[in-house]
């Protein structure tokens, strides 16, 4: 499968690659949110692991900080490879 | 020169969660930091007087960690909005203030942020790089005048585990309020540049923090990478988090109940003592039974509430939390909660109290108001005294292993119903989807005992003056209640207590107890235990004519198994001690945790709704159970 520019989610992001977050597509508050707490688009960010059953991602983002992520945020979390 | 002596200035601490602000702050105030009592504020503020050496006196304020200041409305309970809120009634009121953001030096670009915001507020700030031995540890080193030119402001680089911390602390915070006077002279040297622009931020990091050595290799896993591989495992996680939880209440049991006896022998030899000294009457007996008693209630609760209120800050600090709140998000998304709603219900099994005020981590209000709602429903410490008298006295035929599994089963009915009732209630009183999980991961660290201990001594001093005060004055009321004879009731035979204002209300119960088994003496029980469960063992005691019930239950155990109705048939049974139970792991039967609900939710209507629906629901158990019961063919 060829790794195209196309922007993917967090969500769909592979274990262990590491791609540049390009937009977070959500409300106001919840991307100043995320953004403080250090999900920052322009960084790349990095998928540890998944809980089961559709629980939250495991994230690393550039800056080293770890956070427990819910699905549905990752899926609004546009990424491309870096 | 203007004398300074007694001058105020309010340092407020303010920075990310897990950024070093707790141990910077206690090296900073020591044994001093107490509570603050603040207006509209319910969370734990800690606040200390630091004499600075010009005689100034530095009111120290450890705000909560938060993650930006820029919070809405609908935010004013969380973390973020009392802090904010905090910083703006500072500035307002016109006092001098500082307001000093610690950061960790090794996660520099996070904090900038934040940083930008309080300065954009209009905010004096000292920004304090914190960890620098871990910073050393990773081999770079941090040029704090690159650092505090980028950001506008006076900075420092500290480590908590610094011996002389405290003085430079102290010595910056005087160099930075002198800066403020002369603001001319700072803004010559300051280039600040927009460190809310995470790229600004990265390069001014980038500037400020370089590697020691320059052939430095990339690091390879860290400690917590490692760790998480085991505790974050689809398989090896969950177990592992069951067998820690398992731990922490076997501990709970096996420490603190040969401290409990060990306090009720003293309690009682004190009791004995004032009766010697003084002799028996009324006065004596209300001092002794009531006020003694119930303060010998209370403290002998106290070493469950050491031991879970230390393993849960240990939890906590060390970062651990955050992984039970990762494995559970899942399932209690599906009950309508949220995996921060995990700690508060943990804390819930030690005492509901610094539970619900434990809640304010969760961020959506209907989903903290919901976990409010339910706490109550965790097996917390003080139902144990009922368990064991009632498993004891109908179940001893059964051996200990039998009693052992009941016991445990009981705490997972308490979890189960309290899951189930989220369930409902977010679908009906308190509708509404939670916010999704957005929760940091720290670094594993070994937490500072000397934090732990100064947290666990908080909660110890905060148990015995709330929930001290209920069950001292429940106590004493109740002593009135058994003790006082009931006006015209003076006719009737039997022991005094028999003809009280407590067991003639409890008769008049009678009608609408007898379809779940109880009888008077269990109804006056139940009203002895309405202020406080605890007091549940000691009423029965009295009314049934045993001293000191608390202490030795084997008397009352036998009172109650031979107690016969009017017509001779034993008057208590397996049976009943079925539906009691029943009744005892739903209803809240317990003042302080109501007033904790209203202290929270600031309004009467939750306190009301917790207490009306737990005793409806327990009503409706022990009745079900009682008539079950007779169906299945129990004596």
């Amino acid at each position: 499968m060829s790794m195209g520019s196309a922007p993917r989610t967090l969500a769909a992001l592979p274990l262990g690659v590491v791609a540049r977050i390009v937009s977070i597509v959500t409300d106001t508050a919840t991307r100043h949110y995320l953004m403080a707490v250090g999900l920052r688009e322009g960084d790349t960010a990095e998928v540890l692991r998944r809980a089961i059953f559709g629980g939250p991602l495991h994230i690393r983002a550039e800056c080293g900080a770890e956070f427990a992520l819910a699905k549905a945020l990752a899926e609004q979390v546009r990424v491309e490879s870096s | 020169m203007k004398k300074k002596d007694h001058t105020t200035v309010a340092v407020l601490f303010v920075g990310r969660p897990n950024s070093g602000k707790t141990s910077l702050y206690n090296a900073l105030t020591g044994a001093d930091a107490h509570v603050g009592n603040f207006p509209g504020i319910t969370v734990d503020v800690l606040e200390a007087d630091v004499l600075a050496k010009d005689g100034t006196v530095y009111r120290v304020t450890d705000l909560p960690g938060i993650y930006t200041l820029c919070t809405s409305e609908a935010d004013a309970g969380t973390d973020e909005g009392i802090a904010r809120s905090f910083l703006e009634r500072v500035k307002a009121s016109g006092e001098r203030y500082l307001v000093i953001q610690i950061a960790d030096a090794t996660k520099l670009e996070l904090a900038l942020s934040l940083t930008q915001e309080i300065l954009d507020a209009g905010h004096p700030l000292l920004f304090a790089a914190s960890q620098r031995d871990e910073l050393d540890r990773e081999n770079k080193v941090l040029d704090i005048t690159i650092l505090a030119r980028g950001i506008g402001a006076p900075a420092i680089a500290l480590s908590a585990r610094d011996g002389q911390v405290k003085q430079r602390l102290l010595d910056a915070i005087a160099n930075a309020l002198g800066t403020f006077i002369t603001p001319a002279s700072q803004k010559a040297e300051a280039e600040p540049q927009q460190t809310r622009d995470p790229i600004v931020a990265r390069e001014l990091v980038a500037k400020a923090v370089r590697h020691q050595d320059q052939s430095a290799k990339p690091q390879g896993p860290t400690f917590t990478t490692k760790l998480d591989a085991w505790l974050l495992h689809p398989i090896i996680g969950p177990v592992l988090f069951l067998g820690l939880m398992s731990l922490v209440f076997a501990a709970v049991f096996l420490v603190s109940d040969p401290m409990t006896a060990l306090i009720d022998r003293c309690i009682q030899l004190a009791g004995d003592a004032a009766e010697r000294q003084v002799g028996k009457g009324l006065a004596i007996s209300f001092f002794v039974q009531g006020v003694l008693g119930g303060a010998g209630t209370v403290l002998a609760f106290l070493p469950q509430i050491v031991i879970l209120s230390f393993a849960m800050e240990l939890l906590d600090a060390s970062g651990y939390l955050a992984r039970g709140a990762f494995l559970l998000d899942r399932g209690l998304r599906g009950l309508g909660l949220s995996g921060r709603a995990f700690l508060p219900l943990l804390m819930g099994h030690a005492c509901a109290i610094p539970a619900i005020a434990a809640t304010r981590i969760i961020r959506d209000p209907k989903e903290r108001l919901t976990t409010m709602l339910v706490v109550p429903l965790m097996t917390c410490s003080a139902r144990i005294p009922t368990y064991a008298l009632l498993l004891s006295t109908f179940f001893a035929h059964k051996g200990p292993l039998f009693r052992a599994l009941i016991f445990v089963g009981l705490y997972f009915v308490g979890i189960l119903l309290g899951l189930i009732a989220s369930l409902v209630l977010r679908k009906t009183v308190t509708r509404g989807k939670s916010l999704p999980l957005v929760l940091e991961m720290p670094a594993y660290r070994a937490p500072q005992l000397s934090v732990l201990r100064k947290h666990v001594v908080r909660t110890g001093s905060r148990f015995i003056k709330d929930v001290g005060t209920t069950i001292v004055i429940a106590s004493s009321v109740l002593w009135l209640l058994l003790y006082v004879p009931m006006p015209g009731a003076a006719h009737r035979e039997g022991p005094a207590v028999e003809r009280s204002v407590a067991a003639v209300v409890g008769r008049s119960l009678e009608p609408l107890t007898k379809p779940a088994g109880f009888d008077w003496r269990i109804n006056v029980g139940l009203i002895g235990s309405f202020g406080a469960r605890e007091l549940m063992v000691g009423t029965l005691g009295v009314i049934m004519g045993v001293e000191g019930a608390d202490q030795d239950s084997a008397p009352l155990a036998d009172k109650l198994r031979s107690a016969k109705k009017p017509d001779g048939t034993p008057a208590y049974s397996s049976r009943t001690a079925l539906a009691l139970l029943a009744f005892f792991v739903i209803a809240c039967q317990c003042l302080s945790t109501v007033a904790a609900i209203r202290r929270e939710t600031r309004s009467l209507k939750w306190p009301a709704f917790v207490l009306v629906y737990t005793y409806a629901l327990a009503y409706v158990a022990a009745v079900l159970v009682y008539q079950v019961g007779g169906l299945l063919g129990f004596a």
